[in-house]
């Protein structure tokens, strides 16, 4: 039988020597998996996790397009399609946007890829494993119409995605980071997005991979001068849907504005962190995390706002709402706070419970069924989430997630 | 087809306390009943009450549509069996859209936007309002007439309007009035107005007045009534307080 690190060997042999990634297999395989005594592991199912399951594959095996990743593309000024972490079709060319690979591992930040996430089994192994970096970058001052969209599709059981998205100084986009397939599968996606000077970049990562999958994901933003990065993390699918997302704001008048959901069922587990880094003052982020957890699922949140000495004038909000939809559900809420300068405003705010019954009872006075009613609360949820986006996108997501929570029983 | 609705011997309680002792109140379709009172009475539980509002304990007492007792039913399927509450103070459902809350209702999704639209403007509402998550960033007022919009489409054998009234502008009342007075004739409509105030009965007029004190029914007359409440108060009709 060829376990998992055969097949990673193989995977790594076909390198050259010179090759970051036998490096960061090394760092690997000495840290080793996490476990739950690691307090930033003890929500995972990692018991569960046997990484002899997967296979990395050498080469992506040709996947079919869903319906709904079609119909994204019907609204994107262009799709980039990856498959199992391969990139596959750069798309249609956009006037200031350029989409290629990058072979090595460098990071956005500049700072070593290797000692950035020298502590992340996970990120480690996505170093590893990753067939290169999908690069997209959009030139200074160019302004992207219509989105853009990467449909990550994984197709076999293990798949190490990696992307990088860079604006440029006063560029302007919205991107979307799609990922489906996934049966019994492990998907590690590690994505880092440089938002220039005056730069905006809108960003949503939606994850409907399938209920089998382990999803361990991590995004980094790193904000320069009046740089702005609105991004709404939605995450449906998965067994274990871990998501990491985090902004790193490196000068002055950054604004981050993160949204993050889940839907937990069956005895799925949403794992969500944020750490949001203020190292430079006037910058400001805004983050509001709402989930719900139904049937024996369970969801922890786990947000730090960290501001640095010197970063004054920092203006920093975190929100947690989680719902409990079943008496089995459990949420956890864990907000922290890391605070080295006086002048800064920095608030935050959790709850965990069930749906408001009166909500809920006055749809019911309008003649809507227990069942619908709080099929729609759950689904307003991620509704509110959406709003931030543009219209035909949140509409079409809007629709899908409707789908996707109509074949999931709700029972309060 | 006609129908009755009758709610007899109703006592309800509210954390625990009895207010409404053996409400007694029978109308049918295409009348309109209005029922005043002092504050505290048991107007407003009645209403809630009616509509299953989960903090209302039903004691005793039977309400009955026709030969249906709505007791024993879901608030879901009081509604669907033809009693609808208007109220006073609608809840905002963030994230939820008053087209899918209709859907969901179980009306036809074709041509439900303009018929909407068609009852907003028929209460002096701008339709576009109703696109936003249901009552979330809509005043008092408009929140009464986006109930009115709820009446129209979903057109209930009985409604009972909780002091839909009040926030409104006179203007906007009058539309609400004939609003309403108009359906009792295009579909029969029985309607129970609670109210504190006689504006509304000057474009609606009503079949009875019931005076409600101390929880039940302590005086019923036509129209002339209100005039008589107008002049002397509630204070001649008060029960002597129970506790």
């Amino acid at each position: 039988m060829t376990t998992f690190a055969d097949s990673a060997r193989s995977f790594i042999d076909s390198r050259p020597d010179s090759d970051p990634r036998r490096q960061a297999w090394n760092l690997f395989e000495s840290l080793g998996l996490p476990t739950t005594t690691d307090e930033v592991w003890r929500y995972a199912p990692l018991s569960e996790l046997d990484l002899d399951g997967y296979t990395v594959p050498t080469a992506p095996t040709v996947a079919p397009e869903s319906a709904f990743a079609a119909a994204l593309g019907a609204l994107a000024a262009s799709v980039v399609r990856v498959v199992d972490g391969f990139l596959m079709d750069i798309g249609e060319p956009i006037d200031g946007v350029t989409v290629d690979l990058v072979p090595g591992l460098a990071c956005l930040s500049g700072t070593e890829p290797l000692d950035r996430y020298a502590s992340d089994a996970f990120a480690l192994l996505n170093a590893a494993l990753c067939p290169a970096t999908v690069m997209v970058r959009v030139a200074a001052n160019t302004v992207v119409d219509g989105p853009i969209v990467v449909v990550h599709t994984a197709n076999t059981t293990a798949s190490f995605p990696r992307t990088h998205l860079v604006l440029e100084r006063g560029a302007s986009a919205t991107v979307v980071e799609y990922y489906e397939g996934g049966v019994d599968a492990m998907v590690v996606p590690v994505s880092e997005y440089l938002v220039g000077d005056n730069a905006s970049l809108r960003l949503v990562t939606y994850q409907r991979l399938e209920s089998s999958t382990w999803h361990v994901a991590r995004t980094t933003g790193y904000l320069e001068r009046d740089a702005r990065l609105s991004q709404s993390v939605l995450g449906m699918g998965a067994h274990y849907n871990r998501s990491r997302n985090d902004a790193d704001f490196r000068a002055s008048g950054a604004e981050n504005e993160l949204r993050t959901t889940f839907f937990g069922s069956g005895g799925q587990v949403h794992d969500l962190r944020t750490h949001q880094f203020h190292r430079a003052g006037r910058t400001r982020s805004t983050l509001l995390s709402k989930g719900a957890v139904a049937d024996t699922s369970r969801s922890v949140y786990t947000g730090l706002i960290e501001i640095e000495k010197g970063a004054k004038r920092t203006d920093a909000r975190q929100t947690n709402h989680n719902l409990l939809l079943s008496p089995n559900a459990h949420a956890d809420s864990v907000p922290n706070l890391d605070i080295r300068e006086n002048d800064v405003v920095c608030a935050h705010a959790s709850s965990v419970g069930p749906l408001d019954e009166l909500q809920r009872w006055y749809l019911e006075s309008r003649g809507v069924t227990r069942s619908d009613a709080e099929r729609l609360m759950i689904q307003g949820f991620f509704l509110e989430m959406l709003d931030a986006l543009p219209e035909a996108l949140a509409r079409l997501v809007e629709g899908d997630v409707a789908t996707a929570l109509h074949s999931i029983p709700v029972s309060a | 087809m006609s129908s009755t609705l009758s709610i007899s011997g109703l006592r309800v309680a509210v954390a625990g306390k009895e207010v409404l002792r053996g409400f007694d109140l029978t109308m049918r379709s295409g009348e309109v009943h209005v029922i005043m009172g002092p504050n505290g009475s048991g107007k407003s539980t009645l209403a809630h009450a009616l509509a299953g509002h989960p903090g209302y304990q039903v004691l005793g007492g039977s309400v009955l549509l026709d030969d249906v007792e709505l007791l024993t039913l879901s608030a879901t399927d009081r509604v669907r069996a033809g009693l609808f509450l208007a109220m006073q103070q609608p809840m905002e459902v963030p994230g939820v859209r008053l087209v899918d809350v209709l859907e969901a209702a179980g009306v036809d999704r074709t041509d439900l936007v303009e018929h909407m639209a068609d009852e907003a403007r028929r209460v002096d509402l701008r339709p576009e309002l109703l696109q936003r998550f249901v009552n979330v960033d809509l005043s008092g007022g408009e929140r009464k007439r986006a109930e009115m919009v709820q009446f129209g489409i979903l057109r209930p054998r009985f409604a009972i309007l909780d002091e839909i009234d009040s926030g409104l502008d006179v203007d906007a009342l009058g539309a609400v009035a004939r609003r309403l007075a108009s359906s009792t004739k295009e579909w029969g409509c029985g309607v129970l107005a609670i109210t504190h105030f006689r504006r509304l009965l000057q474009e609606l007029t009503p079949t009875k007045i019931h005076v409600v004190s101390g929880g039940r029914v302590v005086a019923t007359g036509g129209p002339e009534l209100s005039e008589v409440l107008e002049r002397d108060g509630y204070e001649p009709f008060r029960e002597p307080n129970p506790l």
